[in-house]
């Protein structure tokens, strides 16, 4: 499904990320993991297409396309979901309204007919039930004065109604209690299926006690330096990133 | 020496005084009307037109519209069609038209209204003692030169009076159609006098359109709210791209009344809104938002004054411009805080959005406060649409188009959104939307 070769890319001509490759198959939920500093979060942001950062060398194809020539919007309706670790605050645009004209813009690219408000509203409706969310969520302005666990839920709820192929979820633990993870880890539990893949990007080993995954990749210093199955994560929450970087 | 001081005012000033003698040959008004015709063209003279320093129009730029050969037109008729084209639902039975300032009774059905309303002219009106009096009063104490030409030239007008405890409930609107002119520009000078009795209430929807040209609507309102009464003040601007449009509200508010007006600013060649308010016993309240969408060359100004003349009011200004091409807007809004209007509470917020870098937005928030236990506050904003907020739509599927579509809808929503009137938030949306996709 997605192939990273070799991936140098970066912030302003600074080199983060340093060759990183890594393929990733239908099905399967990659965790990336490692220090502050080491690259993870540049790496979501490649993926996603933030013009800030910049690519130097390396290809990224997902399902066949270049990835990396596609327009944000573009990676966006070919399958590929951006979890942020910050989610935007959008004043003013009612949350509801957001996620149909997101919706919609992929029914659009393709080639369906839009849904009208009350239409979608069952369909909103049915993903929040699914989800456990409450009625705020649909009547508030888009993150708009959310907390940070209520942000983080509706970024999963966004990838409710967007069913992607791929969701790179960027810290989506981050800054959440234990009931508001074990909420969110539900939700992305609950998403997970035999045609589409996750990638994990996340600090702490905390969040793959509940979400499982097939992979376990440790980034430091913009390279992936250690890769392995699920039993990597508990290694790690165990002995610290020192063991591995210093090993290496 | 008298003599040149008549020479000096007689520059720009000249146009209007020549078009007044003429006016005053032809007018059919009554001598009260004339009478107050000649004392504002007095005041006229006394003021004469800003120069660039002048603090009220330190960031409008009049020297196309200072002398420049303006006719009237006092006689017109508007096709029944586009009348009904720009009545908002809900107004069918409850709308006056005035075509080219003259109120047009063909055009116009009050139904509706009932006995709550009394509608009638100002020479009526200048019938009672107490509002010739008003009227005088506010013609002599003008400060803003192109409010003194709109009575100079004012003809019947509108009066507008509701009765001691009626609340209105039918949204009256008062349609106002400029015909523009077949050669050069055409002056008209709506005028409308509103007064409400103690413990009424009323929705009053002003809108401005007009058919084409270059026009140049100078419109005056003369407001009083009496004790207890509250007025909703609804002005939509929505004139001939090629029109300028000014526009006076003065607004006198007693004990605890309260007046809500929203100023919409579809554009033009020039608009200015000057908005003067007194506070002027205990309880008064007072809310002015606006919103301004600009593009190409077109300029839109607010300048406000109002005046906490006792204690325990309170004020609230938002003004939202958006601003593209090359357009300007500035916001000059001072408020006045007397000595011994304690506990006053007063907040004034202007937000600019710059969709271009060659727009330009001037903000002159002012407190002069000489009282010593009261809250104020003011703030101004100048900004562009934000690049995080913008990755954020992109990333789930929109647009770059689109995502600066809902981005500056949701920038002018706060204050859209709250106009107390369904249709004009329906229409002010639509046309936000078509002036962004035009460009």
């Amino acid at each position: 499904m997605l192939r990273i070769k070799n991936l140098h890319a970066g912030f302003e001509g600074t080199e983060i990320l340093k060759g990183i490759s890594l393929s990733i198959n239908k099905g399967e939920t990659h965790a990336i993991m490692g220090p502050n500093g080491s690259g993870k979060s540049t790496l979501a942001k490649i993926l996603s297409g933030h013009p800030a950062y910049e690519v130097f060398s390396g290809e990224v194809v997902f399902e066949g396309k270049n990835l990396l020539e596609l327009s944000a919007e573009d990676r966006s309706l070919a399958g590929v979901f951006m979890g942020f670790q910050y989610p935007v605050e959008i004043p003013g645009v009612n949350n509801a309204e957001f996620l149909r004209m997101a919706y919609n813009a992929r029914l659009v690219n393709e080639g369906k007919d839009e849904v009208d408000p009350l239409d979608f509203d069952d369909i909103l409706q049915e993903k929040m039930n699914l989800l456990g969310m409450e009625n705020k969520y649909k009547e508030r302005n888009c993150n708009d004065g959310f907390s940070g666990g209520e942000k983080k839920k509706n970024e999963i709820l966004q990838m409710a109604i967007l069913k992607p192929a791929l969701s790179v979820l960027d810290e989506t633990d981050s800054g959440l209690d234990i009931d508001a993870l074990r909420v969110v880890a539900n939700g992305v539990n609950k998403l997970n299926n035999e045609d589409n893949a996750l990638i994990l990007i996340t600090h702490y080993q905390r969040l793959l006690d509940y979400i499982k995954p097939d992979f376990v990749h440790v980034l430091s210093h913009g390279k992936i330096i250690k890769s392995g199955g699920k039993e990597l994560a508990h290694e790690l929450e165990a002995q610290g990133y020192d063991w591995l970087t210093t090993t290496n | 020496m008298s003599s040149t001081i008549a020479e000096s005012s007689n520059g720009e000033e000249s146009v209007v005084l020549d078009l007044h003698k003429k006016f005053i040959e032809t007018s059919q008004s009554s001598p009260d009307i004339l009478a107050l015709n000649r004392k504002a063209l007095d005041q006229f003279a006394k003021l004469k037109f800003p120069h660039r320093k002048h603090e009220m129009y330190t960031f409008v730029n009049t020297k196309d519209i200072a002398g420049a050969p303006f006719s009237l037109k006092t006689k017109s008729s508007s096709p029944q069609q586009f009348v009904k084209q720009h009545v908002y639902a809900g107004c069918e039975r409850s709308h006056l038209t005035l075509v080219d300032g003259i109120l047009c009774s063909e055009l116009s059905d009050a139904t509706a209204l009932g006995t709550a309303v009394m509608v009638g002219s100002l020479t009526d009106a200048v019938k009672h003692e107490p509002i010739k009096t008003a009227l005088q009063e506010s013609i002599e104490q003008e400060n803003d030169v192109f409010a003194s030409i709109n009575s100079a030239f004012m003809t019947q007008g509108i009066m507008i009076r509701v009765g001691k405890d009626k609340q209105v409930e039918a949204p009256l609107q008062i349609l106002n159609i400029s015909t523009g002119g077949e050669s050069g520009p055409v002056m008209t000078v709506p005028r409308i006098y509103v007064h409400l009795e103690p413990l009424s209430e009323l929705k009053l929807i002003v809108k401005y359109v007009g058919e084409e040209g270059n026009y140049f609507v100078n419109s005056v309102q003369d407001v009083v709210v009496e004790e207890n009464a509250s007025l909703t003040h609804i002005q939509v601007q929505a004139d001939s791209t090629d029109a300028w449009h000014f526009s006076k509200n003065r607004v006198h508010l007693k004990r605890n009344s309260y007046y809500r007006g929203y100023q919409a600013t579809n554009g033009a060649r020039l608009v200015r809104h000057h908005n003067e308010a007194w506070l002027s016993e205990p309880g008064a309240g007072l809310e002015l938002s606006g919103v301004s969408v600009l593009v190409d060359d077109e300029q839109s100004h607010q300048f406000i004054r109002v005046h906490h003349e006792v204690e325990h009011c309170t004020s609230q200004q938002r003004f939202k411009n958006i601003i593209n091409h090359r357009a300007r807007a500035s916001f000059d809004g001072t408020v006045v805080v007397n000595k011994g209007a304690q506990l006053t509470n007063s907040d004034q917020l202007i937000n600019n959005l710059m969709l271009s870098d060659e727009g330009h937005a001037d903000c002159k928030p002012n407190l002069m406060i000489f009282a010593d236990d009261v809250k104020c506050a003011h703030g101004a904003t100048v900004g562009q649409l934000d690049e995080g907020q913008l990755f954020y739509l992109r990333t789930r599927g929109l647009s770059e188009a689109v995502a600066k579509e809902i981005l500056t809808q949701s920038f002018a929503s706060s204050i859209i959104q709250e106009i107390p009137f369904a249709p004009v938030i329906e229409e002010l949306n639509q046309t936000l939307l078509k002036k962004l996709k035009a460009n």
